[in-house]
């Protein structure tokens, strides 16, 4: 009985690192994975969401509603960004990265300006169940659920509709959907807001399970690269087995050795990743099919 | 002239001639006499300033002069700080253990940066990936640093201390008899100004040499660099590790200024703080890069003193304007700029010595 | 006359296909060599594999005598193999005069540099455009700067990639005499070619790519009678 217990909390510890690693690296996926931007203000975006929904359901709105508040809050403001900054910096690579950081650091400082070091948050929903010794939370162990019903969207976002195919066109071959007729700076735009209302999205999401301070983009940023570079470019076909190896290591390392380590150890997993499999996970298994 | 010292001057350098070098000679001196009619407080905040030159110089060579976008200065800078620390404290200020200490201090950014620079460049890792190595790197460190809070953290009779950070290590001692010389205030000052011209002249000479004409070439298109000859991986293992050197430096005068170092000098804002004076001030030339340190360093501190808690978002915000409209750096724009007027009034004029356009 | 360069059952693959298949290259000390071929017959592969961007799957390299098919490529350029991209390779942020002196520096120094630079300077035709950034250069002119920087390495086999693409017919017959001069001072030179007024001007001995195997071999008049060149490209002699 009690070995149950302790191989669900493993599985429970490894669920909810899959989960993050996911949610992370969603918008940035899409941003750098497809389009090859560094956003180095992802981490703001996240920050967004969770703020305007903690806002939105103190001010009465129900949680759902709140969470939507906050993934379009998001996604506006970056599409707000692309088209004032982001748009002149699609083939300067540097510069997109200095910029990006630059937005991150004026978001971060003008959050705590505006609304101080941190704001009440909100109560985690549905409460938590228990085994054997442990207390693990409901909602929690929903998000996993939630990160591969995202995934199972983006994949029907990005292969059946128009928009979808229009935009992986774009970024593979611009020039050539324009001339197909596509609206190329327009998709360009739409799939950096697609982008920031994922970020927004899993701000929302945490909102209810952590303290929203200015700085909380920082937490996310880390897992989000990681996640986003041990992927590779192909989304759909990296980033679930990404988060699932990632997760692995970093409950390991975290039930042994504790959080820090576990963090230590996700960073050791992406240099030893760059180096083994410059193209992430999804580039190893498009290479062993042959293809490309 | 020897001919290392004409390579003051040269195609990766802006500025050049007796008219510069005078104006540089001018400000040098003045700088140097200013103890003695500035307060204290005054030359310890130069001094402040002056210490994070080497990291930016650092910066610009590995970046602006080579291409290699290195988030992890910080983390040289980290753990030169650390080591003196531990090292100085353990081993006390008697007779040129400071100075040892100091030295060991600067050996260890070398060997991480061998290691690390041969994990990357031998490794086929190129541009933003070594951007991401490199940053992970440093938040390891940082993370590393600030789990040693506990007392079971120690080095010898140092104790790392996590958060709350490392002081109390002593400053530098010369022996001198009955009283030994302690490098604080203004000598401290000098020893920093000392260093900070040694090492902006010896930089000026490496860029414009052949070394610095290849990680030119390097920088422009590495392909075609290799198809000259050039063993490039090399070349970009020693530029990393030089800026290793400088960041390490920073980092050893960091933590003898303050007498503290703690894991928040090497986080993702201090690792940011570099990036953005190389890029506002120009990171292709050392001169602009000097320039926009000693000014954004002086702005903050400006800024946070006059109770302004928006200084970040200044310096973002001068980030974002200069890379949008000045993407080669507010000085070195501006110094073209300059130039290309002076070059259409003297149009006329029958063509002298053709130089390069830099 | 020895061979300076061979390659021996050299082949290449590229997930899913042999861009390289089985090729036995055989290039003598002073010759001037013409590669043609129809698109993606695996020319610029086959020059990339030489130099050493790409490692071989099977096969070896021969240089000088010398096995040098392990051999990283700034090593294979040392021991005097230079090449002149496809796409002008050249320091496009840098004037002209600084994108000399980086490949003249390895070998010269001081004055005997300065008399190389005027040299190489006049023989493209760029004495007054000396600081002018190499990107505001004409197309043809860019071509000529990148050919001067693989000669300023003074090699003992210079491969050119497709070096008249895109420019006029006057630049071109430059072009042509330009490399005849180069190969008659002892320079052996392999260059790939489209243009086949070019080919007509400069070449003794052409071989034929297709599929990345050698299809044909002999001077530019047996290639043209053999049918079945002209079947898989020409079409225009």
């Amino acid at each position: 009985m009690s070995f149950l217990v302790q191989a669900y909390a493993f599985f429970y510890q490894f669920a909810d690192s899959f989960a993050f690693l996911v949610l992370c690296g969603l918008g940035l996926a899409i941003i750098f994975g497809m389009m090859g931007v560094i956003n180095l203000a992802h981490g703001e975006f996240i920050m967004c969401g969770a703020y305007v929904t903690v806002l939105s359901a103190r001010a009465g709105l129900p949680l759902p509603f709140a969470m939507l508040c906050g993934t379009l809050a998001a996604g506006l403001v970056g599409l707000i960004l692309e088209f004032l900054i982001i748009r002149r910096l699609y083939h300067r690579l540097f510069d997109s990265i200095v910029a990006t950081w630059a937005l991150s650091l004026i978001a971060t400082q003008g959050m705590l300006i505006v609304a101080g070091p941190s704001i009440e948050g909100l109560k985690t929903p549905f409460g938590s169940f228990e085994l054997g010794d442990y207390s693990f939370s409901v909602y929690r162990a929903l998000l996993p659920l939630v990160a591969l019903l995202l995934l199972g969207a983006l994949y029907w976002l990005f292969v059946r509709t128009r928009f979808g195919i229009y935009s992986r066109a774009t970024i593979q071959d611009a020039d050539m959907a324009r001339a197909l007729g596509a609206n190329t700076s327009r998709i360009y735009s739409q799939t950096f807001a697609l982008g920031a209302a994922l970020a927004g999205l899993t701000g929302a999401l945490y909102a209810p399970t952590m303290t929203a301070v200015p700085t909380m983009g920082q937490a996310f940023i880390v897992q989000s690269f990681v996640s986003v570079v041990v992927s590779g470019a192909d989304v759909m076909l990296g980033l679930a087995p990404a988060a699932a190896v990632l997760a692995f290591i970093q409950s390991l390392l975290t039930k042994s050795y504790g959080q820090l380590i576990g963090q230590i150890g996700l960073l050791l997993t992406v240099i030893v990743v760059v180096r083994v499999l410059p193209k992430g996970i999804s580039g190893w298994f498009l290479q062993r099919s042959g293809g490309r | 002239m020897p001919r290392w010292l004409a390579l003051l001057d040269g195609p990766q350098t802006l500025g050049r001639g007796p008219a510069f070098w005078s104006v540089f000679g001018v400000i040098a001196v003045a700088t140097a006499l200013l103890p003695t009619f500035v307060n204290a407080f005054a030359i310890t905040n130069l001094t402040y300033f002056l210490v994070w030159v080497f990291m930016a110089l650092g910066l610009s060579l590995i970046w602006g002069y080579s291409g290699i976008l290195s988030f992890g200065q910080t983390a040289f800078f980290g753990l030169a700080g650390y080591a003196y620390g531990v090292i100085s404290i353990n081993l006390g200020d008697a007779g040129l253990w400071t100075w040892f200490a100091l030295l060991v201090s600067l050996i260890l950014p070398i060997v991480l940066a061998v290691v690390l620079g041969y994990f990357m460049f031998y490794g086929g890792v190129r541009d933003v990936f070594v951007g991401i190595v490199t940053l992970s790197i440093t938040l390891v460190f940082e993370t590393f640093m600030a789990q040693t809070a506990g007392p079971e953290w120690t080095i010898g009779s140092a104790r790392l201390n996590g958060f709350n950070g490392m002081s109390n290590m002593p400053p530098l001692t010369f022996p001198w008899g009955e009283s030994p010389i302690i490098f604080d205030g203004p000598a401290f000052f000098w020893l920093v100004l000392a260093l900070v011209v040694v090492v902006y002249l010896g930089l000026r000479i490496l860029v414009n040499s052949r070394f610095g004409n290849v990680l030119v070439a390097i920088r422009e298109n590495p392909d075609r660099a290799e198809m000259l000859g050039y063993n490039v991986r090399l070349y970009q293992l020693l530029v990393f590790v030089i800026g290793s050197v400088l960041a390490g430096m920073s980092g050893v005068l960091y933590t003898l200024w303050g007498s503290y170092i703690t894991p928040s000098s090497m986080g993702l804002t201090a690792a940011a703080l570099p990036i953005i004076w190389v890029a506002a001030g120009g990171r292709k030339d050392l001169t602009a890069t000097l320039l926009a340190t000693v000014l954004l360093t002086w702005l903050s501190q400006q800024l946070a003193v006059k109770g302004n808690q928006y200084a970040l978002i200044w310096m973002g915000a001068i980030l974002l304007v200069v890379v949008l409209f000045a993407p080669e750096g507010l000085f070195v724009t501006l110094w073209k700029k300059l130039r290309g007027r002076k070059r259409t009034r003297q149009a006329t004029a029958p063509k002298a010595v053709s130089s390069p356009s830099a | 006359m020895a061979a300076i360069l061979q390659t021996r059952g050299l082949k290449k693959y590229f997930g899913g296909l042999y861009a390289i298949n089985g090729v036995d290259l055989s290039i003598e000390e002073g010759e001037l060599r013409c590669l043609i071929g129809p698109n993606g017959a695996g020319k610029s592969t086959l020059f990339k594999l030489i130099l050493g961007s790409y490692e071989p799957s099977e096969g070896t390299i021969l240089f000088k005598g010398d096995d040098i098919t392990s051999l990283r490529p700034h090593l294979r350029v040392q021991r005097g193999l230079s090449i002149k991209f496809q796409v002008p390779g050249i320091f496009l942020a840098l004037p002209v005069e600084q994108n000399l002196r980086i490949a003249l520096q390895r070998a010269f120094r001081g004055a005997a540099l300065e008399q190389e630079l005027e040299r190489l300077l006049a023989l493209i035709d760029l004495e007054h455009q000396r600081s002018e950034l190499a990107t505001n250069l004409s197309h043809g002119q860019q071509q000529w700067l990148e050919i001067a920087m693989a000669v300023a390495l003074q090699p003992a086999v210079l491969l050119l990639d497709e070096p008249t693409a895109g420019m006029s017919p006057e630049e071109t017959f430059k072009t042509g005499e330009l490399v005849k001069k180069l190969n008659a001072s002892g320079m052996t030179i392999v260059v790939i070619e489209h243009d086949m007024a070019f080919v007509r001007q400069i070449a003794k001995r052409v071989t034929v790519l297709h599929f990345g195997q050698v299809f044909d071999e002999g001077s530019l008049d047996d290639i043209v009678r053999n049918e079945d060149v002209v079947r898989i490209y020409l079409g225009k002699v």
